[in-house]
């Protein structure tokens, strides 16, 4: 698309938005692949649309105060990436826009002390565990809050469970193949401890001895797309600094939100001197799915045990495996791996569940209603269990299945394939 | 009769966000007053994301309308003929020839929510309304054992009405004829927002409405015709060496009365373009290539039939593959869809062309074309539907560095290639503004005349779509005021 954005005038992150502007050629083969466009069906909640305003905008003919509730509306699921043939690297646009305009953004009093707090506590999981178990005591009270404060309520589970400990450091069993460096995440060890344990126990049958390098923080990817550039720079040097790529084989996450957020890190630092050092470290990072499937086609992964019946596992595509990350097949050869179980697809499957990061908090109109469609299109497959890479769709999937009557369970990937190991699947 | 299934199309109940602001201007201000500030867009944010389509950006229009129903489009209709301005009708705008881009200040009527679907299996029919997207047609009636044939390469995004006002075709013309080969009747809103229910008996006003890219009236409802998907599918994929030992291939193929559902051509910047977008291992190195799909319920028929396309390809000079698995041969014609959008990887614009040439000339005219674009300095690629002798050459340019008068110049003598040899301007895109310059070189002065005379029968006073189709009067210098 034509344009006249004052690059220069922007730095770095102007040449990431001007490339992303100049790649569109507005043809629309993003809308159908866009959940916000799906419930609304205007031109302006597309990613065509919102590619547009956001041109207009940096070229100075738009009034930020008037493109931003159509941006604000973009879940930054990518699905429009996955969907684009001309190659338009849109997560770079909106990310590095919201970066750009959250400075010049006019927002409430109360609007900005709900985004502080959500950046302040959902990055640390101690403080997250503690605003957990105040949120289950008040969950009663729900019905008679406003909106805003409803939603987190809704997501939390009846039991946020206790914290489990994480070692530093966890041995392979037997001789050691690898070393991985990991990363322990945030709001998932308060709410899921599980996936982690579940983790370290998978990749130590493997033979793949763990570290969890000190120092490591949040990911940034929370900051980085709600439009905290500062917090979000200093979270990724933080990151930079602890992991030393050098030193493992891989740098694994096991949330699809975080590995995404890794593995943008060059495009954060894009034309400031500590670039290199953030595309060395993105080269290692992959997802735990796509690790793990590595050591299948290569022949070496321990094999499961076989499931005492057929079971069929309803896979959902986070988003941000999905199509920032370009992970589809991975988890599912791990799935197939499993003697007795089926994969099967969701119908509507590239439609973002709704749970999008903050979305959920600050969209949740829409975030609900994907969340519907999403779990009727899961329970449509009539599973016995609905498999994901992701804490944020794994909340937002089990609280919308269980609302419709459903108790099929909801794990993440790995804790199957844990459970396949320990023969209780 | 009551429908069997409704379609599970896109769409929601939920309450769509308000325009905010006050309407700026009494045709927002009326039609929101009338319609509700949920169907109409008067933010300029709004107004501004509704004046482009897949090829150009035009004027920014006064208020966008969303109808939910023909009555809203009807009130809609109304407040723009009290109010004096032009009406653009806009589908997915996912068009190529501008179609839906307004060229003046006015009022978009954008059909997307109007998604209502209803397939009638046991009359082989589906009932949908303008804003139902294409595939979703054959999505609702594939259960039944039917399916919609109309396949135009955006038919994941676009839209029956969009579709209906193109007379959009796509790779199975060739065997199963365009849209409007699938219209049992219509229901339109004229200029003066009356509402018409069309067959296609005695004079066949549905077919004059279809293809008229809305400058005769807006298409809010059509009955469509379904048909059993054929049983056997067998794909092909033949590469030459040069574009024209390609034509001559499908020339020869079709002279031994092999009748295949799909015969589509791209040349090597194609391949290349598409092959960097997916990396399906489509040959780099040819200079084009043929994709084939033979169908049928009879399978000795089918294989027969692709038997003597291969014989045809290798007696040109081609390489024949064929598709091992129903996954390769979708595949393939995935890289076929994505054709059109991939170019945006070599240039960012493009100037698109849609010219039908007689079969028989087809070797002549690539060759042609691929010359005056080697002469031109500017690239410029071809593929299209050719076995319907339906080209597809496009300039590729950055308006920042080639100059869109050298860009216009040539496609203006790519166009007078197909005039010479027999052709014409459009076989699936329409006129639209980007070919209407040529109109006066293709079609003579008298059925020149009666197209106009028709314009002005069905919207007097030129309210619908101007700028489109039929060039300036002599001496005029704006079609309508």
């Amino acid at each position: 698309m034509q344009h006249d954005i004052p690059v220069p005038a922007l730095g770095p992150q102007g040449e990431v938005m001007a490339h992303a502007v100049d790649a569109c050629v507005h043809c629309g083969f993003c809308l159908p692949a866009c959940p916000t466009y799906a419930l609304l069906g205007d031109e302006m909640d597309s990613p065509r649309g919102r590619i547009v305003l956001m041109k207009e905008v940096l070229e100075g003919t738009l009034p930020l105060a008037d493109a931003a509730p159509h941006l604000d509306r973009c879940l930054g699921c990518q699905a429009c990436v996955t969907a684009c043939p001309s190659g338009v690297p849109y997560g770079e646009l909106i990310t590095s826009f919201r970066g750009w305009s959250e400075p010049q953004r006019e927002r409430s009093p109360l609007d900005r002390a709900k985004r502080a707090g959500i950046l302040k506590i959902l990055p640390a999981p101690k403080v997250f565990s503690v605003a957990a178990r105040v949120g289950q005591y008040a969950k009663p009270l729900a019905p008679l809050l406003p909106a805003a404060l409803r939603a987190p309520l809704d997501l939390l589970p009846e039991r946020v469970p206790a914290m489990q400990p994480q070692p530093p450091v966890t041995p392979a069993r037997g001789k050691r193949r690898g070393r991985v460096a990991f990363l322990a995440g945030c709001a998932q060890q308060a709410l899921t401890p599980n996936f982690n344990a579940a983790t370290l126990r998978v990749l130590a049958r493997n033979s793949i001895e763990v570290v969890l390098p000190e120092g490591q923080g949040c990911c940034g990817a929370a900051a980085l797309h709600t439009g905290a550039r500062e917090e979000a720079l200093r979270l990724v040097r933080q990151n930079l600094t602890a992991f030393d790529p050098g030193e493992y084989d891989a740098i694994l996450s096991n949330a699809a939100g975080c590995g995404a957020g890794l593995k943008e890190y060059p495009v954060v630092l894009h034309g400031l001197p500590d670039e290199g050092q953030a595309q060395a470290f993105a080269a290692k990072v992959q997802d735990i799915s796509e690790y793990l499937a590595g050591l299948l086609r290569a022949g070496e992964l321990e094999p499961f045990l076989p499931t005492p019946r057929p079971l069929t596992v309803a896979y959902h595509d986070a988003c941000h495996l999905a199509h920032a990350q370009g992970v589809r097949a991975a988890p599912r050869e791990l799935l197939r791996a499993i003697p007795g179980v089926t994969v099967v697809e969701v119908p509507e499957g590239n439609l973002c569940c709704g749970s999008a990061g903050t979305y959920n908090l600050e969209q949740p109109e829409l975030a609900n209603e994907l969340g519907v469609r999403k779990a009727r299109n899961i329970l449509s497959t009539t599973p016995d269990l609905i498999a994901s890479g992701n804490i944020g769709c794994h909340t937002q999937i089990g609280s919308h299945t269980r609302r419709q009557g459903s108790r099929v369970p909801v794990l993440h990937t790995v804790e199957v394939l844990d459970l396949a190991y320990r023969g209780e699947l | 009769m009551t429908p069997r299934k409704t379609a599970l199309t896109p769409g929601s109940r939920a309450p769509k966000p308000r325009s905010g602001g006050t309407p700026d201007n009494p045709l927002a201000a009326e039609l929101t007053r009338s319609l509700g500030p949920q169907k109409v867009l008067s933010n300029l944010s709004e107004r501004r994301n509704y004046r482009y389509d897949a090829i150009q950006f035009g004027a920014t229009p006064l208020a966008v309308v969303l109808p939910e129903s023909t009555a809203d489009v009807v009130t809609a209709v109304r407040a723009a003929r009290a109010a004096g301005v032009p009406i653009v009708g806009r589908g997915a705008a996912s068009g190529l020839s501008g179609g839906a881009v307004p060229m003046q200040t006015g009022l978009v009527i954008s059909f997307t929510r109007m998604i209502r679907l209803e397939v009638f299996p046991e009359r082989r029919e589906a009932r949908a309304q303008a804003g139902v997207v294409t595939l979703s047609v054959t999505e609702a009636a594939r259960p039944y054992g039917l399916i919609y044939p109309p396949d135009p390469a955006s038919f994941r995004t676009s839209t029956v009405g969009g579709n209906l006002g193109e007379n959009a075709g796509g790779p199975l013309c060739f065997k199963y004829g365009v849209t409007g080969d699938y219209v049992r009747a219509l229901e339109f809103v004229d200029a003066d927002g009356e509402v018409h229910e069309l067959t296609r008996d005695a004079y066949d006003l549905a077919g004059l409405l279809i293809g008229s890219e809305g400058t005769l009236g807006l298409i809010t409802e059509a009955t469509l015709r379904l048909t059993p998907p054929p049983k056997y599918t067998r794909t092909l994929l033949a590469s030459f060496a040069e574009v024209g030992e390609c034509a001559e291939a499908v020339s020869r193929a079709i002279a031994t009365g092999a009748v295949p559902a799909k015969l589509e051509f791209m040349d090597a910047a194609c391949v290349s373009a598409v092959e960097d977008y997916l990396a399906l291992g489509l040959p780099r190195d040819a200079g084009a290539v043929l994709l084939v799909d033979t169908d049928g319920d009879d399978l000795d028929t089918v294989e027969e039939e692709r038997a003597l396309v291969e014989a045809a390809c290798r007696e040109a000079g081609g390489t024949v593959r064929r598709a091992a698995t129903d996954a390769e041969a979708a595949a393939l014609w995935q890289a076929r869809r994505s054709v059109s959008p991939a170019l945006g990887r070599i240039r960012p614009q493009r100037m698109n062309e849609d010219i039908v040439v007689p079969r028989s000339a087809l070797p002549e005219v690539v060759r042609e074309i691929r010359a005056l674009g080697d002469a031109s300095g500017l690239p410029v690629v071809q593929f299209g539907h050719i076995g319907d002798g339906n080209l597809h050459p496009n300039i590729l340019y950055d308006p920042r560095r080639e100059s869109p008068e050298a860009v216009h110049d040539l496609a203006h003598r790519i166009a007078l290639v197909a005039i010479r040899h027999g052709g014409v301007l459009s076989g699936e895109h329409g006129i639209g503004t980007m070919k209407r310059p040529f109109m006066r070189e293709a079609v003579d002065p008298v059925t020149l005349g009666a197209l106009r005379d028709v314009k002005r029968a069905l919207d007097p006073a030129g309210r619908l779509n101007p700028g489109k189709i039929l060039p300036d009067e002599e001496g005029e210098t704006h079609a309508h005021p």
